[in-house]
C-alpha cells in the first residue's frame, strides 16, 4: 500500500510535469513526438530496471555503460557474420549480447559479495575493464550494416508507440512481478533493509547479491540488442555515462540509494520524468546544456523530497 | 507535642537547593514510550546513583541530559536556569559530561589525541602542540593512577578496562558540574573498579554531582548519597542511601506484577533426552583451547548469566554458527553434527532471538507479515510464488498464539512497541517448529507487563518440550525463568547452579571470582 502511495506522487509529478509542456510548447502532445519521447526513454528504462535491481540491495552498478558498448560489440560481431539468415544472426547475437551482459554482471556481484567489497569500486572497475575490452575486441573501429529488417525492428511502430517501448514496458511488468510476488524478491528487499537478519533467517546473501547484479547485466545485453536495432550501429565508445541516467531514474522514481526501499514503477515513472523533461525542455528551445542543468536540479530535488517522505513515514 | 507537627522535616532543612532538577520528562519512539515522566533531583556535590532493569528508560534519560534526544514534555533546570540542549556541545557548554557505555574513543588515535580530542592544543598555525598535549595528558592520566599506559600508544592497544577510565579522564578534562558514568563498572575489575570510586570520591569533594548509573547495587549503596529508580520510564522512587535496602530497592525495579510472577517457580524439568551437546566447543572469539561443554536437555530452560563480555552471546552465535566455530564437537540429539552456517543451524531445528532486536531480528521497514515469514518462506509459497493468503494466515495464528496487539499483518514491524517487536522476532522462529531455541537477552526494552507474557510464553515452549538457552544479564530474570543456571566468565563456564542453589550472591561470586583469577594472571 504505501509502496503503491509512494509511487502515486511521483505519478502526480509527472502528469504535471506533462501538463505544463503541453500548455506552454507546441506540438508536444502531436502523436510524432509522443513516439519520440518514448523511443528515446526505452534504453535508459531497460537499463534502469536493472539498476533499480541492484540498488534495492543497497548496490551500485557504474558500469552498465560501459558493460552496454561490450555488449554492443559482441552482439555486434555476431550480427555481421556472413552467411546467417536473419533469425539465426539475430537469435545468436541476443545470445551473445545478454550472455556478455549477464557474464559482466555475474563477475560484479560475485566479486562484491565473496570478497565484501563495495560494489561501488567493484564497479568502477568493470566500467573499466569492460570499456577496454570493447575497444579491444573491435580494436575501436565500429561496427554497423547490420541486416535492414532488423533495423526496420528497431524502428516499428504499433499505433505510434515505438515496439522497442512495449518490450521495455513488458520488461518492468516482469520486474515488478518478481520483486513483488516471488520470494526472491522480498529476499532482495530484505537484504536492502537489514541484511544481517536476512542471513541470521536462513539464507545465503551471496546468491541474492549476485543475482541481482547479473539481472543487471541481462538488461544491458538487452538494451545493446535494442541499441543496434535503432542506431543501426555498434560501436565501442557508446553508452558513456548511461550509468547515471539509469541511477537518475531509479532515484527520482523513488527508490532508497540505502537501498531497501522503492519499486520498478517508481523507476518506469522516474524514466518517463527524465525523458518528458528533455524532449519539453528542448521544445522550449533550450540548449542540451541547459537540459542537463535542470536534470540535475531535478535529481538533487526528487531525493530532498525522498528524505522528507522517510521523515514523514518514520514518524 | 503539637509544636512537633509543624516541624519542617529536618532533612529537607539543610538539603541545599538542587543543582539539576528534571520534572515530568517524557518521550517516545513511534509506538514504544521511552520516557513516561521522570523527575530527578541532584544537588551540588551529592553522588547520585539512577538504577533499574534494562529497558527502564537510563539511557534514554542520559541522551536527553547530554542533548542527543529531545523529550517531548517536561521541564529541567540547571542550577537554577532553564536547561534544554539542542546538541552534546550544548551540553558540555552547560558543564554536564557524560562518559557513556559503548565506547565513543576513535581506536585509532593516540591516548593523549583521545583526551584532548575536543581541544586539541595547537600554536599559531594551527598545527597540535603535540609535545604539550602528551604532557598534560600524562598529568592526568597520572592524577587518576593510570601510570602504566603511554599516552603516545593506540587506544586499540588498550584494554576494555583501560579504555574506560580513558573515557573517564577525557570526560573530566573540562571543569564540569555534572558527571553522568553510564555503567561504569561494567568493564572494570575489581581493582579498577576501586580506582575509579576513589576518582569519584574526590569529585565530589570539590563539589562535582554526580549520576551514576549501575546494575549492582552493592556499588550503589557503597558509592550514592540518594538513590533513583526508574521502572517502566517513569520514577518510582528516590530515596536517601541509609533509608531504604537493597530488597526494597530490587522490589521497587521488578514491580508487583513481575513480583507475583516469580514466585509461580516450576519446579518440573524432565531431565530426558540430550537434544544438544557441546564438547570442547570453541569459537573465534574464545582465547580457551579446551572451549566449553555441556548438554541442554529436551523441554528444559538452561540460563547463562556473567558480566558483560563473558562471552555469552559469542558463544550463542557460535552454536547457532553466525560466525563459524573453530573446533570441538556439536551434538544433535547424541549426533555430530556440522553446522558452518545459521542456514544449517536453522535447518538443524535451531532458532536464534537475537540480543539486537533491531540491528538482527527485524527489519522494521517491512510489514510484520514478511517479518514472520522471514525464515519460513518455503512454507508460504510455491514454486518460488508468495502466497500472500498463507503468509498473513500465519502470521495471524501465531499473533494469535502470542497474543500480539499489532495494525494487521501488513503494517510495519516499525509500528509495534518494543515488547510486540519482540514477539515477532519469537514468532519467527515459532513458525519453523524449532527444537531448540536460543535467546539473548530476550526481554531487553520490554515493558513489564510483555514481559510477563514472554516469560510465560517461554515456559509454555518449554512445556511442549523444546529446549531453551537464555542469556540474560538481569539475574532475577534468569532465576524466574530457568532450571539450571550456567554462570560464564572469560569465555568459561565457572559454574552450574541447580534450582534449589540460586541466589544473586553465588551468581555474582562465580561471575567475578573468574574475572579475579583473570587478572590475577
Amino acid at each position: 500500500m504505501k509502496l503503491l502511495l509512494r509511487d502515486a506522487g511521483i505519478g502526480i509529478a509527472l502528469l504535471l510535469l506533462i501538463l505544463f509542456f503541453a500548455l506552454t510548447a507546441d506540438h508536444f502532445l502531436s502523436p510524432n513526438n509522443i513516439s519520440n519521447i518514448l523511443t528515446q526513454i526505452t534504453i535508459n528504462l531497460i537499463l534502469a530496471i536493472g539498476m533499480t535491481f541492484v540498488i534495492l540491495i543497497g548496490g551500485i552498478d557504474l558500469s552498465v555503460g560501459s558493460m552496454l558498448a561490450f555488449c554492443a560489440v559482441v552482439g555486434g560481431s555476431v550480427l555481421t557474420v556472413p552467411d546467417l539468415s536473419v533469425f539465426q544472426a539475430v537469435s545468436l547475437a541476443t545470445v551473445a549480447a545478454v550472455g556478455t551482459g549477464a557474464l559482466c554482471g555475474f563477475l560484479n556481484g560475485w566479486i562484491s559479495a565473496f570478497w565484501g567489497l563495495p560494489s561501488f569500486i567493484v564497479t568502477l572497475g568493470m566500467l573499466n575493464i569492460a570499456r577496454g575490452a570493447a575497444l579491444q575486441v573491435t580494436d575501436a573501429r565500429t561496427i554497423y550494416s547490420f541486416p535492414p529488417s532488423f533495423n526496420a525492428f528497431g524502428s516499428q511502430m504499433i499505433y505510434g508507440v515505438p515496439v522497442v517501448f512495449l518490450i521495455a514496458l513488458a520488461l518492468v511488468g516482469i520486474a515488478w512481478f518478481v520483486l513483488s510476488k516471488t520470494v526472491f524478491g522480498r529476499l532482495l528487499y530484505g537484504i536492502g533493509n537489514n541484511e544481517e537478519a536476512v542471513r541470521l533467517a536462513g539464507h545465503s546473501l551471496m546468491i541474492y547479491k549476485i543475482a541481482a547484479f547479473t539481472i543487471a547485466g541481462v538488461l544491458v545485453g538487452i538494451a545493446a540488442m535494442v541499441y543496434m536495432a535503432r542506431l543501426n550501429i555498434a560501436s565501442p565508445i557508446i553508452g558513456i555515462g548511461f550509468e547515471l541516467n539509469a541511477i537518475a531514474a531509479v532515484i527520482i522514481g523513488g527508490t532508497s540509494l540505502s537501498g531497501g526501499r522503492g519499486s520498478v514503477i517508481g523507476t518506469l515513472l522516474g524514466a518517463c520524468i527524465i525523458g518528458v523533461l528533455a524532449n519539453g525542455l528542448i521544445l522550449f528551445g533550450l540548449s542540451d546544456f541547459m537540459r542537463q542543468l535542470i536534470t540535475g536540479v531535478v535529481i538533487i530535488l526528487a531525493v530532498i523530497v525522498d528524505k522528507y517522505r522517510e521523515r514523514i513515514t518514520a514518524a | 507535642m503539637k509544636t512537633n507537627l509543624g516541624h519542617v522535616d529536618p532533612v529537607a532543612c539543610t538539603e541545599p537547593a538542587p543543582l539539576l532538577e528534571l520534572h515530568g520528562i517524557r518521550k517516545r519512539f513511534g509506538g514504544s514510550v521511552a520516557l513516561a515522566g521522570v523527575t530527578l533531583s541532584v544537588a551540588p556535590g551529592e553522588v547520585h546513583g539512577l538504577i533499574g532493569e534494562n529497558g527502564a528508560g537510563k539511557s534514554t534519560l542520559i541522551k536527553v541530559l547530554c542533548g542527543i534526544v529531545k523529550p517531548d514534555s517536561g521541564a529541567i533546570t540547571l542550577a537554577g536556569e532553564s536547561y534544554s540542549p539542542q546538541t552534546p556541545r550544548d551540553a558540555k557548554a552547560r558543564g554536564l559530561q557524560v562518559v557513556h557505555q559503548e565506547f565513543n574513543l576513535l581506536p585509532f588515535l593516540s591516548v593523549a589525541e583521545n583526551i584532548f580530542i575536543e581541544h586539541l592544543p595547537r600554536n599559531a598555525l594551527g598545527v597540535v602542540k603535540r609535545r604539550d598535549m602528551n604532557m598534560r595528558a600524562r598529568a592526568v592520566l597520572d592524577a587518576i593512577g593510570l601510570k602504566d599506559i603511554d599516552v603516545r600508544w593506540p587506544v586499540e592497544r588498550l584494554g576494555i578496562a583501560h579504555r574506560q577510565l580513558v573515557e573517564v579522564a577525557r570526560a573530566l578534562m573540562t571543569d564540569s558540574r555534572v558527571l553522568i558514568l553510564d555503567e561504569p563498572t561494567a568493564t572494570l575489575t575489581s581493582r579498577e573498579t576501586e580506582r575509579l570510586f576513589s576518582i569519584i570520591n574526590d569529585l565530589r569533594r570539590r563539589g562535582v554531582s554526580i549520576i551514576f548509573v549501575s546494575h549492582h547495587l552493592d556499588e550503589v549503596f557503597r558509592l550514592c548519597d540518594r538513590v533513583t529508580v526508574l521502572r517502566n520510564g517513569e520514577t518510582v522512587t528516590s530515596r536517601r542511601i541509609g533509608e531504604t535496602s537493597q530488597d526494597e530497592l530490587v522490589r521497587a525495579m521488578v514491580g508487583q506484577q513481575l513480583q507475583k510472577e516469580m514466585t509461580h517457580s516450576i519446579e518440573s524439568s524432565a531431565r530426558s533426552e540430550k537434544v544438544l551437546s557441546l564438547v570442547n566447543f570453541r569459537h573465534a572469539e574464545s582465547p580457551h583451547e579446551d572451549g566449553v561443554s555441556f548438554d541442554l536437555h529436551k523441554g528444559e530452560i538452561l540460563g547463562i548469566a556473567g558480566l558483560v563480555g563473558s562471552g555469552r552471546t559469542e558463544l550463542l552465535r557460535a552454536i547457532f554458527a553466525a560466525q563459524p566455530p573453530l573446533s570441538g564437537t556439536l551434538l544433535r540429539s547424541g549426533k555430530p553434527v556440522s553446522l558452518r552456517s545459521p542456514r544449517d543451524a536453522i535447518r538443524a531445528g535451531i532458532g536464534f532471538v537475537t540480543e539486537d532486536r533491531k540491528e538482527e531480528g527485524l527489519i522494521l521497514s517491512m510489514p510484520i507479515a514478511a517479518n514472520v515469514t522471514m525464515a519460513s518462506l518455503a512454507d508460504v509459497s510455491r514454486g518460488g510464488l508468495l502466497d500472500q493468503r498463507a503468509e498473513n494466515a500465519l502470521t495471524e495464528k501465531l499473533g494469535t498464539d502470542l497474543k500480539l496487539k499489532y495494525g494487521g499483518p501488513g503494517k510495519n514491524a516499525s509500528t509495534l512497541s518494543g515488547g510486540n517487536q519482540q514477539k515477532v522476532v519469537l514468532a519467527k522462529w515459532l513458525a519453523r517448529k524449532p527444537e531448540i531455541l536460543l535467546l539473548d537477552e530476550p526481554t531487553r526494552g520490554v515493558d513489564v507487563g510483555a514481559k510477563a507474557e514472554i516469560y510465560a510464553l517461554i515456559r509454555r515452549l518449554a512445556e511442549r518440550g523444546l529446549a531453551l538457552l537464555v542469556v540474560s544479564s538481569e539475574l532475577p530474570e534468569l532465576m524466574t525463568l530457568c532450571d539450571r543456571i550456567m554462570v560464564m566468565s572469560q569465555h568459561r563456564i565457572v559454574g552450574t547452579l541447580p534450582r534449589a542453589d540460586y541466589s544473586e550472591e553465588k551468581i555474582l561470586t562465580y561471575a567475578y571470582q573468574g574475572e579475579k583469577r583473570q587478572t590475577g594472571h
